[in-house]
């Protein structure tokens, strides 16, 4: 194990003060709760000077409702999520993802912006929001700009931010009465582990039809990413165990999973079948409730 | 200089940059309680509360405690919880090595201060990232347990 790097740590109380720090600072990261960025750091050589840590930044640390959309700023922690009525009510699948994750430690350091910037594979934050068409405001001193959540990943561990941009803020159009959703993950322990596979599905109903569906999986690609295809066999139809069997068979050939140390490709694309049943079953029983 | 309240008080003293909360309080400040497993957030036997919630000490920078709360089981060993706590522990053998125990102690005593009545189902999600290699469990989660049923029928 490495010692870590001899950077220096800089604490800005805002987010302008922050952005004018890694524009012009030279190799300077940012640091939200550690919990992926110190385990790195001492794992691999990471080529750092400075580290600017968002945590005193309050402007980027909230959870609220506002214009028809759910908006929860960068800083927001997996242990916030947990505890908040809005997400538990309207977005039980991103409820559920960040409950799921590490372990009460973890929760109470690791932020939403963090897992993303991240940029895993298998980040469990990734496909709920996915299914729930999130966008992510990136932003930099002079600039801001607003991407599709997926657009954060630009592959394994690595995200599309530019060195002076910032991940601000992630939200979602509020899901209307009668919508479902839920995430489910296959780990090897139940606590402080990696999803082997993760997924997430959302799905509106109308009059028995189903009018939106949207499923989304982790671990079995480079990055998180969605099943359109399985989505186009279930809307404008009318919902049934027999369909959703149909279409769970279907994403086991859409997935582009990788043989690594912890599980195998056959494994993972078996995984992603059971997953997308359940999490579509689930996401489609909460819509009737 | 680095600003802190350690266990109920402020405290002044040199930290490095690049130093972590769990090197600060043991090699400098003295507070043996707090232990180095796997330094990389996965054994839980760092623990320590921060602003009163449970939190990783190797993974946490020492600079960024500046202004904050940190609380270990040589503060929190008085407290009605964890006297309580200490005593199930050792009654029901949920301390073999005792190498997890003090992280396995922080970890119960959040629960317990939130959540007076735990079920079994939220004991084990309490201490999800708390390791122990002796114990199996079993007499941890019944140790927590019996804390919690006594302190209910001390009220
Ligand atoms: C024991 C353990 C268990 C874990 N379990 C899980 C799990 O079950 N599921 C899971 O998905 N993850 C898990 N993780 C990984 C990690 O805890 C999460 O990904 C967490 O959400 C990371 O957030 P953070 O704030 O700690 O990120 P940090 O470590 O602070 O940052 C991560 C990266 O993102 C960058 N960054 C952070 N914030 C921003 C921002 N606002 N804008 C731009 N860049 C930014 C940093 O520069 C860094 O490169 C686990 C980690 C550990 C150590
Ligand atoms: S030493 Fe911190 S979690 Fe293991
Ligand atoms: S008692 Fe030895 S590790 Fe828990």
């Amino acid at each position: 194990m490495r010692p870590l790097p001899r950077f220096r740590v800089h604490r800005p109380e805002s987010l302008e003060e922050a952005l004018e720090l890694l524009a012009t600072l030279e190799k300077a990261k940012p640091i939200a709760g550690g919990t992926d960025l110190i385990p790195l750091m001492r794992e691999v050589k990471v080529d750092v000077k400075h580290l600017i840590d968002l945590s005193r930044i309050e402007e980027l640390n909230f959870i609220r409702e506002e214009g028809g959309y759910i908006r929860i700023g960068a800083t927001t922690t997996l242990s916030d999520l947990v505890e908040s009525e809005l997400i538990a009510s309207k977005a039980p699948a991103l409820w559920e993802a960040a409950a799921s994750m590490g372990s009460p430690q973890i929760r109470n350091r690791g932020t939403i912006g963090g897992n993303l910037c991240n940029a895993s594979p298998a980040a469990d934050l990734g496909p709920p929001l996915l299914a729930l068409e999130a966008e992510a405001e990136i932003r930099s001193l002079d600039e801001s700009r607003c991407i599709p959540i997926g657009e954060v990943f630009a592959g394994p561990k690595v995200n599309s931010l530019a060195e002076d941009e910032l991940l601000t803020e992630v939200r979602f159009k509020t899901p209307p009465q009668g919508a479902g959703s839920a995430f489910e993950k296959i780990g090897r322990r139940k606590a402080v582990t990696l999803a082997l596979v993760n997924a997430a599905a959302y799905i509106e109903v109308e009059d028995k039809t189903c009018r939106v569906a949207r499923l989304a999986l982790g671990a079995v690609a480079d990055r998180p990413m969605r099943l359109g295809e399985a989505e186009e066999m279930l809307r404008g139809k009318e919902l049934s165990e027999e369909l959703i069997e149909e279409v769970s068979a279907l994403c086991s050939k859409l997935v582009r999973p990788i043989d690594d140390i912890r599980a195998s490709a056959w494994y993972r694309r078996e995984m992603s079948r059971v997953l997308s049943r359940r999490v579509l079953l689930k996401a489609w029983r909460r819509c009737k409730a | 200089m680095l600003r802190f309240k350690l266990n109920g008080e402020w405290i002044e003293c040199e930290a490095e940059h690049n130093e972590t909360l769990l090197d600060l309080l043991r090699e400098k400040l003295g507070i043996k309680s707090v232990k180095r497993g796997c330094n990389v957030g996965e054994c839980g036997a760092c623990t320590v509360l921060l602003d009163g919630r449970p939190v990783n000490s190797c993974l946490l920078l020492a600079p960024l405690v500046e202004g904050r709360s940190v609380e270990t089981l040589e503060g929190l060993r008085d407290k009605p919880i964890m006297r309580e706590l200490i005593e199930a522990f050792v009654e029901d053998g949920a301390i073999q090595c005792g190498f997890c125990t003090p992280g396995m102690l922080i970890s119960a005593y959040s629960l317990l201060s939130r959540n007076p009545k735990p079920s079994e189902e939220e004991v084990r999600r309490a201490i999800a990232g708390n390791l122990c290699r002796c114990t199996g469990y079993v007499n941890i989660v019944k140790a927590i347990l019996d804390a919690s049923e006594r302190l209910r029928s001390e009220d």
